[in-house]
C-alpha cells in the first residue's frame, strides 16, 4: 500500500496531465458543440471499447493482438540488428564507409511512398509490417549506438591499448558499457517509431490490426471507433516507452536519464 | 606506442571541413555503386517499369524535356528544400529548448513527456485529416507535420545528455556552491553536446521524411506532391526521380550536421578514428 | 475658387474609384475537392483559367482533398462553402447532423468497377464471394459495398477485404496479391500500364443494376440560406467548365497542367473515360448536373438500409436542384 502511495506521489504530475487532457477534451467538445463525426468526446470514444453492445461490432482483441505481435517482433529485431550493425560499423571502418551512406539514403525516404513496391516484395501480413517497422525505426538505434561506442575518452583508449588490450576487449569492456546511455536513448526513440512503422505497414496493406481498424472506421465516417483505435495505438507507444525506461533503470541503476527529486 | 597516429583535426574551419570530407570521400562512390547495382538489377531481371524503373529512366525524366510531363522541377525542388530547412531549423531549436525546459523542471518533464510520447506514437498519416482541418493547406502545415515527425529524437537525446552528468562532478560543483544556472551552463549543456548532435543527425533524415509526408498531405507543390500525382497515373520514373532527389537531400543534410559536429566539438569522436 | 473646384473633383474621383472598387470586389469561395488532382477536376480549372468564375463575381480557391468524408467535415466546420463528395457520404453526414445539401451531380453513370485478371475465371460479380478484394478503406467502393452485395445476392462477409494505400491499387492486382481490386472505371488506363488490356477484366457495378449517385457537388446550408446567389453562380461557371471540357478534353488537361504537375497523356486518357460516364440520355435531355428525384431517393434509401443509419430526414432536405444552371448545359454526345 505504501509503495502504491509512493508511486502515485512520484507520478502525480503524469497522471494529472492525462486526466487533465481528457477533461479538457470532453469540455471542448461539449462547449463548442462539435458534432460526433468530426470529434467525438472521450466518453463516446471509450464506450466503443468497453460497452459490450458497441464494442462487439469490432473484433478488438484480434486487432490489438495482431498489432501487438507485430510491434514486439519488430522492436526486438530492430534492437538486436541495430546494435549489431552499429558494432560492426565501429569494428570495421570499411564496412562503415559502405553501410552509412546507404542507410542514410534509405532513411530519408518516406516509406509510404514505396507502398506499391512493399506490396510486391513483401505482400501483406505480419512479416511485411514487421519489415516496414524495422526499416523505419532502426536508423536511430544505429546512429545512437555508434555515437556511444565511439564517445570514449582518448586517454582511456590510449591507456588500455598501452596495456595491450585487444580490439575485442576494448569493445566489450570499454565501448559497450560506455554506450549504454546512448543505446537506451536510441531504443526509446525507436520504440515509438516501431509502433508508427507497424501502423504504416498496416495502412499500406492489411486485413487486420489497429491500423486496419482505424482506416476502416475513418472511411465509413465512424469517428468514435477511429479515435478509439488511435488512443490504443498511442497507449501501445507509451507502454513500450515505459517498458524501455524500466529496463534502463534495471540495467543502469547508477544512471539518471530523468531527473529524480 | 605501436598504433598509427590519427589525422589530428586542424584548427581552422576549412581544415576541419576538409578533414571530414576526406574521411568520408567514399560516400559518393558508395552511392554511385548503389545506383549501378540498381540499374543492372532492373536490366538483368527485366523488372517492369511500373514496379521499379531504372535510375536512368528516372534521371531521364528529370533532365530531358518531357513534352507531356513538363514539370517545373526547380520550383518543386526548391519548395522541398525550403520546407526541409525551415523544419530542421524549427525542430532543432524548439526541440532543444523543450528538452532544456524539461531538464530544468521535474514537473514540466512529467507533464510534457507523456504528451510527447503520445504525439510521437501516432502515425502522422492517421491524424493528417485532423491537422489539415485545423490548419489548412500551406507551408505552415507542411512544416508542422515535419516538426511532429522529427522533434522527438532531438528532445529525447538532449534530455538524456543533460541528465547524464557524473554524480561526483555534480556533487563537487554543488559543494562549491554553484548555482543551478552555473551547473547548467557550464557542466550540463557542454556535456550534452554530443547527445544533441547525435539527436540532430537522426532529426535530419526524419525532417526530410516529415517534409515529404507534409507535402503528401498539405501541399500543392514540392517533390512529395509530384510523387502523389505520379502515383495516381502509375508514372514511376518521376516518382523515383523525386525519391532520388529526396534521399540526396537527406544525405547532404546529414553530412552538414556531421561537419558542424566536428567544427563545434573538435575534441569529440563520434566516428571511429582510422588506425 | 480653383482650389474648391479641384478638391471637388478629387473627392469625386476618389469616390468613383471606391465605388468602382466595390463593384468589382469578388466574393471569395473555397471549393473543396474530394481528392488529389484527377482528370475530372479539370473543368474547375478551365473555368478558373477562362475567367468564368470571375465573370460571375467569384474568387474561387480550389483546395486539394483527402476523401469524401474529409470534404463533409471541411464544409461542416465552415472552412469551405462548396465541395465534391461521393453522394452516400454527405447523405450519411446529414443523418448524423451535418448541415449540408447536394446541389449538383457529377458522374451520371455510376463509375464503380471491379478489376481482375481474366484468367481468374471471374465472369460475373457474384464470383467475388470467397475471394480477396483490395480497396482503400476510405474508398466509395468499400462504403457502398454492402448495398451492392445485397443487390447481386451475395453475403458481404463472404468477401475478404484487404485494406491498401490508394497508391498500391494497381500493384495489388498486378502482383496477384489480391484477386480483385475495386477502383473507378476511370482508372482503367493506369491498370493497363501493368496488366495487358486483353488480360484485364472489368465489371461495372452499374451494369448489374447499381444506380446510386456517385460524385456530387455539395454546399453548406448556411451558404444556401444566406448567399444563394453564390451557389447559383458557382454552379453555372462550374458546369460551363464541364461543358467546355467535354467538348475539348485535350485543352482542358493542358490547362490543368498549368496549375499542377501532371502527365498530360495519362490524364487525357483518364478524362476520356470520365466522359463516358456523362454520356447518358438524362444528361442529353436535362443537362449536366441534373438530379433525378427518384434516383436520389433510391440512393438515400440504400444508404439508410446498408450503412446502418436512420434516415431522419425527407429526401428534399438532402438535395436541391434550384441552383443548377438555367438554361442547362445539355450534353449532346
Amino acid at each position: 500500500m505504501k509503495k502504491l502511495v509512493a508511486i502515485l506521489r512520484n507520478h502525480y504530475a503524469k497522471l494529472l496531465t492525462v486526466v487533465g487532457f481528457l477533461f479538457v477534451w470532453q469540455l471542448v467538445v461539449m462547449i463548442l458543440g462539435i458534432k460526433e463525426f468530426i470529434l467525438p468526446t472521450p466518453i463516446t470514444t471509450f464506450s466503443y471499447l468497453f460497452i459490450p453492445e458497441l464494442a462487439s461490432q469490432y473484433d478488438w482483441f484480434t486487432h490489438i493482438e495482431t498489432t501487438l505481435i507485430e510491434v514486439l517482433i519488430g522492436f526486438s529485431a530492430t534492437a538486436f540488428v541495430g546494435v549489431f550493425v552499429a558494432v560492426v560499423m565501429t569494428w570495421s571502418r570499411f564496412l562503415r564507409q559502405i553501410i552509412m551512406p546507404i542507410i542514410t539514403l534509405f532513411n530519408s525516404l518516406p516509406k509510404i511512398a514505396l507502398a506499391p513496391l512493399f506490396l510486391l516484395w513483401f505482400g501483406y501480413g505480419i512479416i511485411p509490417n514487421v519489415m516496414i517497422a524495422f526499416l523505419i525505426s532502426f536508423f536511430p538505434i544505429v546512429i545512437n549506438t555508434i555515437a556511444g561506442l565511439n564517445a570514449v575518452e582518448e586517454d582511456l583508449l590510449d591507456l588500455v591499448r598501452y596495456l595491450h588490450a585487444s580490439k575485442w576487449q576494448v569493445l566489450v569492456k570499454i565501448r559497450l558499457p560506455n554506450s549504454l546511455p546512448y543505446i537506451f536513448s536510441g531504443l526509446k526513440i525507436s520504440a515509438t517509431l516501431c509502433v508508427v512503422g507497424v501502423i504504416v505497414g498496416e495502412f499500406i496493406a492489411s486485413t487486420q490490426g489497429l491500423g486496419f481498424l482505424l482506416k476502416s472506421a475513418q472511411g465509413l465516417m465512424d469517428t468514435p471507433p477511429m479515435f478509439a483505435s488511435l488512443i490504443l495505438i498511442s497507449i501501445l507507444g507509451l507502454s513500450f516507452f515505459g517498458f524501455i525506461t524500466l529496463l534502463e533503470r534495471w540495467v543502469m541503476p547508477w544512471q539518471k536519464s530523468q531527473q529524480q527529486p | 606506442m605501436g598504433h598509427a597516429v590519427a589525422k589530428k583535426p586542424t584548427t581552422t574551419l576549412s581544415g576541419k571541413t576538409f578533414n571530414t570530407i576526406k574521411r568520408n570521400y567514399q560516400t559518393p562512390f558508395v552511392i554511385l555503386i548503389f545506383f549501378l547495382i540498381w540499374q543492372f538489377s532492373v536490366v538483368i531481371f527485366n523488372v517492369r517499369e511500373f514496379i521499379l524503373p531504372s535510375p536512368l529512366s528516372a534521371l531521364e525524366h528529370l533532365l530531358l524535356p518531357q513534352p507531356d510531363a513538363n514539370y517545373n522541377w526547380s520550383v518543386h525542388i526548391s519548395a522541398t528544400i525550403y520546407a526541409v530547412i525551415v523544419s530542421f531549423a524549427a525542430t532543432s531549436i524548439i526541440g532543444i529548448a523543450i528538452a532544456i525546459t524539461m531538464a530544468w523542471s521535474r514537473l514540466i518533464n512529467d507533464m510534457m513527456l507523456p504528451l510527447f510520447i503520445f504525439i510521437n506514437s501516432l502515425p502522422i498519416i492517421a491524424i493528417a485529416p485532423i491537422i489539415l482541418l485545423w490548419f489548412g493547406y500551406g507551408i505552415f502545415t507542411n512544416v508542422l507535420i515535419a516538426f511532429l515527425v522529427a522533434f522527438f529524437p532531438v528532445v529525447i537525446n538532449t534530455a538524456m545528455g543533460l541528465n547524464e552528468v557524473e554524480e561526483d562532478l555534480l556533487d563537487l560543483v554543488r559543494y562549491l556552491h554553484a548555482s543551478k544556472w552555473q551547473v547548467f551552463a557550464k557542466i550540463q549543456f557542454p556535456n550534452s553536446l554530443p547527445y544533441i548532435f547525435t539527436g540532430l543527425k537522426i532529426c535530419s533524415t526524419m525532417c526530410v521524411v516529415g517534409a515529404i509526408v507534409g507535402e503528401f498531405i498539405a501541399s500543392d507543390r514540392g517533390l512529395g506532391y509530384i510523387i502523389i500525382n505520379s502515383q495516381f497515373t502509375m508514372d514511376t520514373p518521376p516518382i523515383f526521380a523525386s525519391l532520388i532527389l529526396v534521399s540526396l537531400i537527406g544525405v547532404v543534410l546529414f553530412g552538414l550536421v556531421s561537419v558542424s559536429e566536428k567544427i563545434v566539438m573538435p575534441w569529440h569522436q563520434s566516428e571511429p578514428i582510422p588506425r | 475658387m480653383k482650389a474648391k473646384i479641384f478638391t471637388f473633383f478629387m473627392v469625386l474621383a476618389v469616390l468613383t474609384v471606391m465605388a468602382g472598387g466595390e463593384a468589382t470586389a469578388l466574393t471569395k469561395v473555397n471549393f473543396q475537392l474530394n481528392w488529389k488532382i484527377t482528370g475530372d477536376h479539370a473543368p474547375y480549372y478551365v473555368a478558373l483559367k477562362k475567367g468564368w468564375f470571375q465573370e460571375e463575381g467569384l474568387d474561387v480557391n480550389i483546395i486539394l482533398g483527402q476523401g469524401s468524408g474529409y470534404t463533409v467535415k471541411v464544409l461542416e466546420s465552415g472552412k469551405a462553402e462548396l465541395g465534391i463528395s461521393d453522394a452516400p457520404v454527405p447523405i450519411k453526414g446529414i443523418a448524423q447532423g451535418a448541415k449540408i445539401k447536394i446541389v449538383g451531380i457529377i458522374f451520371d453513370k455510376h463509375p464503380n468497377c471491379m478489376f481482375f485478371w481474366k484468367d481468374s475465371g471471374i465472369t460475373k460479380p457474384q464470383d467475388m464471394a470467397g475471394k480477396t478484394v483490395a480497396v482503400p478503406a476510405a474508398d466509395g467502393h468499400k462504403v457502398m459495398f454492402p448495398a451492392f452485395a445485397k443487390q447481386i445476392g451475395i453475403d458481404p462477409a463472404s468477401v475478404k477485404f484487404l485494406n491498401i494505400e490508394p497508391a498500391a491499387k494497381v500493384s495489388a492486382l498486378a502482383t496477384k496479391k489480391a484477386d480483385i481490386v475495386f477502383e473507378l472505371y476511370t482508372g482503367k488506363p493506369f491498370m493497363e500500364k501493368a496488366i495487358p488490356a486483353d488480360q484485364l477484366g472489368a465489371i461495372l457495378w452499374s451494369d448489374y443494376g447499381f444506380n446510386a449517385y456517385a460524385h456530387s457537388i455539395i454546399a453548406r446550408n448556411e451558404v444556401i440560406a444566406n448567399n444563394p446567389d453564390m451557389v447559383k453562380k458557382f454552379l453555372k461557371a462550374a458546369y460551363r467548365g464541364w461543358d467546355y471540357t467535354l467538348k475539348n478534353p485535350e485543352e482542358a488537361i493542358a490547362i490543368l497542367a498549368e496549375y499542377h504537375p501532371i502527365n498530360i497523356t495519362d490524364y487525357v486518357a483518364n478524362l476520356k473515360v470520365v466522359m463516358d460516364f456523362f454520356k447518358t440520355e438524362r444528361y442529353r435531355k436535362y443537362g449536366i448536373g441534373y438530379i433525378d428525384p427518384a434516383r436520389m431517393e433510391d440512393t438515400i434509401n440504400i444508404v439508410g438500409q446498408y450503412m446502418g443509419i436512420a434516415i431522419n430526414f425527407k429526401p428534399e432536405d438532402a438535395y436541391t436542384s434550384e441552383f443548377l444552371p438555367d438554361p442547362p448545359y445539355k450534353y449532346d454526345f
